[in-house]
């Protein structure tokens, strides 16, 4: 009896029964099967030759087949710089279009969580109907761009005023922050096209340049509804005595703001990182060669005579790899900060 | 942008103000401006051209392209013309099952109306605002009704609410599962946060290429298995729901990090000091959960919840790469539709069908926004 | 950088000036930009080929690769608006009327007559007379000979005393015979037929294979698809009806996952010896004598698509019997409409490219299928190119020596000869906007077909709809001159 008690009963408050724990070590050690089977076959059919995989299913290295390096040496020797590339497009993207959405988003959180904003609905209003007519006009009617967007904001701002007193309703910091928010729930093959006809325009296709810019914009909202609910929890004190004693408010943001919101920071940089880099749609409609990113280069494998999953398996391995690396060098920060911002929230 | 900043934090201006002085007083509207324009630029501009794109026809003709206006011919072909069985499904007899779905909803929106009707606080904006979600809500019972009714399909529509709402249930319920289990005093934590976060980590066309590796019923490491059980001779992906289900467990196993993570660390935030002296109570830990636990990351729960919804109507890899939206459309997800018309060059079409999904998504996670998380959150503060 | 490329183009002009003095540098400086599908068998070849032709004239080839099914639209938008980042594609032709129509595509004819090193008499009179060309003129060097076959497994059919089939019923007969068979030796059953039927894939292709050889008889002109005189879709008829139930029939006697496999997965199967007949492009058949991947060296056969004995009658869509008069093309009594499905990879050249580069990329384009770089070629395992000139025809010798077997040389090749001399070959869908009529409409209602969501009927009553709509869309008349501008109709 005092054996089955001992099984079921917890020694101290913090600890586990025996029987507790095997259930739940049980279960963990469970899940890291599921988590790790996957990679492990990723990892093993990056070894084998294509008669591995079509001819049943070969489980362990030197026992079931023997590894080949084939696919390895057609990535990084056949392909070569054409591996290279994209990889190195995939790093520059990520990482500046990772910084910049932290900085704009982090910036724009801080703002809506100290200050009041009020913007007139009129204004908004006047706002889309000028963005419509400009596109009506310059698709309809082949009115060039430029011409169409500086009438349209000239327009704007003459009007701007006059909008504003006849709608006074205006909105709150509340939906100014959902209207950033709700601009992640539009489908990126919504705004695929558009897009590309924008930078086409520009003439930046096939630009990193393009990738950043478009990859902040769709990360930005991310960052301003995490990095929102991390600086609503720092204590203003700090903020007022330091105004009190003449700093600018861009020398408090930088100065203490930031360094105190770091877990989040890093948490949420790091969420906003993955997202960039791994993103496939975009980065299909807007590269062609120059600028073309990993995603890409993994679906790429799929050809006519079926897909390479021995070639896909190395490039999905060199991908998760340094993200791998980064994580467990920021892990200190991921356990502290993750998502910490809606936790007080 | 029209955006006042009140003064509230900042001191009146003095008469001579340096620039340096004019820019702190601005600084408000400098913060927020960028973020402002960026999403100016890159989502409505995007979002009326695609609105054009939508109510127009794309030709290619000598030297370019053409674009006929058209007007809602495009919404009118798959909403009642010939392809309305792609957006809508095929529609079939309710079935008892049916009648129960409507029935329910309509019983859930009546009473949550009359509590707002109680409430005493009515608006005109949150009458219009909950007319629409109960358009919405009661229109997609019906859908689901005839869909799944004898005879019926699903169609788009159908098929991507159910990876919403299943995927986000099974994520849930597993995510939240694990960051129990990891939050207990158990070695190794770092080692398992570490590791469940990894699939996160995967590009989802990776995923989706592994997952067709892995369920591949002849040569896939699941094979043998699945010929012994008696299988051999049927595959999941001839039948619509379990090739649906194939898509959706790779979807769960993707994003339940996600979850995991964020609830983990909700859960480890909980008051301690409560916990401990609901244990000296002698409360068992289902109590604690329901007492404790639950109550303080119920806010966080809402809103992970919503991030994940949000993500989850755009799926496409996954059926594009493990079935290509078959059998027949079963697997097909709105984003897939509108990606293969786009590829096909119907971009009007394609532009339409975005456009019905940006309008579902839209009213689905704007009400769980509102009637959820919002009052959770607020609740809380 | 700049010093080190500089150096290296002098040196490779000065190894180009030894050699080739003729074509020594004409090109410096020039570089093409070309867009193809990724992966070893398409850009493969090209990307071997580049160094030697770069070598010899100075150009720089800038191979640059996307998946399959973005091709066609990356080309689009890249030309239609004006962005002109891609001088030359290697594309599937069936693309060509979209892209020519719109002028975007140079016009090839004078090019290549002048062109002598090119040895157009040698190409198989199909792909010259029809797959290259649209109202008339060349806007496509074919590369690669893509039309359906039937290839079978020649130990299989030994065992079970069959011939190979000539006829639908017999293909469903010997599959039917051969399902549920030990054919590698596993110890696992393997399958009578092979057909890839995933959505968004080929499906709509192995289709028409089917269907062909009961709607058209009278020659390439004739079409498959619409009615040329008033384009009334050919899908509402005893033919098509029959090639659905034909079709889903196969599937009795095929993997079980067979809706989700495309054909490279069955390609993949048939030579790994799981399947004992298949319908497939040319490639099974060099796929075969791959040792990396092939179990079946040495047993495969290959013929031409099964034919019918009866047509249908273009008035009353109702089957008539074959004769002299209703098929004048038969063998053996046999209507058979081999299918150049996709119609093999051919490289177009923009006409919105810089001269020069237009000239370069000609250049480049000629010296991939001039015979003695493409004779080799074909040839190989790897590469997605299968023989379309009639001098790769006769050389029996080379497949023999990939360990092919005399046998089955001949059968590969005799199976391609007999399939480009039809006159009665079908030529793909390429009418503009062609994907929306296959892919979207004819590919969807197939798939749901096959997942039992629609009957007979239903389906083909979705299939005339549809395209008729597209019709209207587009513009009947326009769209009835693009076809028969395509097929060579009158």
């Amino acid at each position: 009896m005092s054996a089955m008690r001992r099984l079921i009963e917890p020694k101290s408050l913090d600890a586990m029964s025996p029987l507790g724990a095997l259930l739940v070590y049980g279960a963990l050690i469970v899940w890291s099967l599921v988590v790790l089977f996957p990679l492990y076959w990723i990892a093993i059919t990056s070894l084998k030759l294509p008669i591995h995989v079509s001819a049943g299913p070969v489980y362990l290295p030197f026992v079931d087949f023997l590894p080949d390096l084939h696919a390895w040496r057609y990535i990084f020797v056949d392909l070569g710089n054409d591996t290279l590339r994209p990889y190195l497009n995939s790093i520059v993207v990520a990482l500046v279009s990772t910084a910049l959405a932290m900085l704009i988003g982090s910036m724009a959180a801080y703002a809506l969580s100290r200050l009041e904003f009020a913007p007139r609905l009129g204004s908004i209003l006047l706002f889309i109907l000028l963005g419509a007519l400009m596109i009506v006009a310059v698709a309809g009617f082949g009115v060039p761009w430029w011409v169409a967007a500086a009438v349209a904001l000239a327009l704007f701002l003459l009007l701007m005023r006059a909008a504003g007193r006849t709608m006074r309703a205006s909105l709150g910091n509340g939906d100014i922050l959902f209207w950033i928010i709700s601009q992640r729930i539009l489908p990126p093959v919504v705004a695929a096209l558009p897009i590309y006809v924008m930078f086409q325009t520009l003439g930046m296709l096939d630009t990193r340049t393009a990738l950043i810019a478009t990859y902040t914009t769709v990360n930005l909202p991310i960052v301003v509804w995490l990095m929102y609910d991390f600086f609503v929890t720092i204590p203003k004190d700090l903020e007022e005595s330091a105004s009190l004693d003449g700093a600018s408010r861009f020398a408090i943001f930088f100065g203490i703001v930031l360094p105190l919101a770091r877990p989040g920071l890093v948490a949420t940089g790091l969420l906003v990182l993955i997202l960039a880099w791994n993103e496939y749609l975009l980065a299909l409609f807007l590269s062609s060669a120059n600028a073309q990113t990993m995603p890409v280069l993994v679906a790429a494998q799929n050809a006519t005579r079926g897909p390479q999953w021995w070639y896909m398996s190395v490039l999905i391995l060199l991908m998760i790899l340094p993200v791998i690396f980064l994580t467990l060098l920021l892990q200190r920060f991921i356990a502290k900060g993750m998502l910490l911002g809606a936790v007080k929230g | 942008m029209a955006v006042t900043s009140a003064a509230h934090v900042t001191a009146a201006p003095p008469e001579r103000e340096s620039l340096h002085d004019w820019l702190d007083r601005q600084a408000g509207r400098l913060f927020i401006l960028p973020a402002v324009i960026l999403i100016l630029g890159f989502s409505i501009f995007p979002l009326i051209a695609s609105a054009y794109l939508a109510l127009s026809r794309f030709k290619l003709a000598p030297g370019g392209y053409t674009l006929t206006f058209i007007g809602w011919f495009n919404f009118k072909k798959m909403l009642t013309g010939s392809q309305q069985f792609h957006l809508l499904g095929t529609f079939g007899a309710i079935t008892l099952v049916g009648w129960v779905t409507i029935l329910g909803t309509v019983a859930l929106v009546v009473w949550g109306m009359l509590r707002y009707v109680r409430s005493g606080r009515a608006t005109v904006v949150g009458w219009i605002g909950r007319l629409i979600m109960i358009a919405t809500a009661l229109a997609l019972a019906v859908l689901f009704a005839v869909n799944l009714g004898e005879g019926g399909q699903l169609g788009t529509i159908a098929t991507t609410m159910f990876y919403v709402v299943g995927g986000v249930a099974v994520q849930f319920a597993i995510g939240l599962g694990l960051a129990l289990l990891c939050a207990k005093p158990i070695r190794g934590r770092s080692f398992f946060r570490v590791l469940f976060f990894v699939p996160l980590m995967v590009t989802p066309v990776g995923i989706a290429y592994t997952f067709r590796m892995l369920a591949d019923t002849a040569v896939g490491p699941f094979a043998p298995l699945w010929h012994w059980l008696g299988f051999a001779q049927t595959s999941w992906s001839a039948d619509a729901w379990t090739a649906r289900f194939v898509v959706l467990i790779g979807d769960s196993w993707q994003w339940i990090p996600f979850i995991f993570i964020v609830l983990l660390a909700a859960i480890e935030s909980q008051p301690r000091d409560e916990v401990e002296a609901a244990q000296l109570d002698g409360a068992s830990g289902w109590q604690i959960f329901r007492d404790i636990t639950w109550p303080s990351i119920a806010p966080v729960a809402a809103t992970v919840v919503l991030i994940r919804a949000i993500e989850a109507f755009k799926i496409i890899d996954l059926p594009n790469v493990l079935t290509n939206g078959g059998p027949g459309i079963a697997t097909e997800s709105l984003t897939l539709h509108a990606f293969s018309e786009w590829r096909a060059l119907n971009l009007g079409g394609s532009a339409a069908v975005a456009y019905i999904l940006l309008f579902l998504s839209t009213i689905t996670c704007v009400s769980f926004f509102n009637f959820l998380v919002k009052p959770m959150r607020e609740g809380r503060a | 950088m700049k010093i080190r490329s500089w150096l290296a183009g002098l040196a490779m002009a000065g190894v180009a000036a030894g050699a080739m003095p003729a074509l020594a540098a004409e090109f410096d400086g020039v570089t093409v930009n070309i867009l193809t599908q990724t992966g070893p068998s398409i850009s493969g070849p090209m990307q071997a080929r580049a160094p030697e032709f770069e070598k010899q004239t100075g150009a720089k080839i800038n191979v640059i690769t996307v998946p399959f099914s973005d091709i066609y639209q990356k080309l689009l938008t890249d030309w239609s608006t004006g962005t002109n980042s891609i001088d030359a594609a290697v594309f599937a032709p069936q693309w060509m009327v979209d892209y020519a129509a719109s002028g975007f595509l140079e016009d090839l004819t004078p090019r290549m007559e002048g062109d002598e090193s090119l040895e157009q008499d040698d190409i198989a009179p199909f792909f010259r007379e029809f797959s290259q060309k649209y109202a008339g003129k060349t806007y496509m060097m074919t590369f690669d000979g893509d039309f359906h076959m039937i290839f079978y497994r020649t130990d299989v059919l030994e065992e079970l005393g069959k011939q190979p089939p000539k006829t639908w019923e017999d293909y469903l007969d010997i599959a039917q015979a051969a399902h549920g068979k030990d054919m590698n030796g596993d110890g696992q059953p393997d399958f009578g037929s092979c057909i890839g039927k995933k959505r968004n894939a080929q499906g709509y292709w192995f289709l028409t294979s089917v269907a062909g050889g009961y709607i058209q008889a009278k020659g390439t002109s004739e079409g498959v698809f619409f009615n040329t005189e008033d384009m009334t879709p050919l899908i509402d008829n005893a033919g098509f009806r029959k090639a659905l139930e034909v079709y889903k029939k196969t599937s009795e006697y095929g993997p079980p996952d067979e809706l989700n496999l495309d054909v490279a997965d069955t390609r993949v199967m048939f030579v790994a010896g799981r399947c004992a007949l298949s319908m497939d492009w040319g490639d099974i058949g060099s796929m075969s004598v791959d040792p990396s991947m092939s179990k079946v060296t040495g047993k495969v056969g290959a013929t031409i698509l099964p034919g019918s004995k009866e047509v249908i009658d273009r008035t009353t869509g109702e089957f008539v019997a074959c004769d002299a008069n209703t098929c004048p093309h038969a063998i053996d009594g046999l209507n058979h409409a081999p299918f150049a499905a996709f119609g093999g990879w051919g490289g177009g050249i923009n006409a919105n490219a810089d001269p020069k580069v237009k000239d370069a990329a000609y250049a480049f384009f000629s010296y991939l299928s001039q015979p003695a770089q493409s004779n080799q070629d074909v040839t190989k395992g790897e590469t997605g190119f299968n023989p379309y000139r009639l001098s790769q025809l006769e050389d029996v010798a080379t497949w023999e020596k990939m360990g092919m077997g005399k046998e089955n040389a001949e059968s590969y090749l005799g199976a391609i000869k007999t399939s480009l001399n039809s006159p009665n070959m079908i030529l793909d869908l390429r009418i503009p906007q062609n994907q929306r009529y296959q892919q979207v409409v004819l590919d969807t209602a197939v798939a749901r077909y096959l997942a039992g969501e629609l009957d007979v009927d239903a389906t083909v009553e979705t299939v005339v709809e549809g395209w008729n709509e597209i019709n209207e869309e587009l513009g009947v008349e326009e769209q009835l001159a693009a076809y028969k501008a395509t097929i060579g109709a009158e």
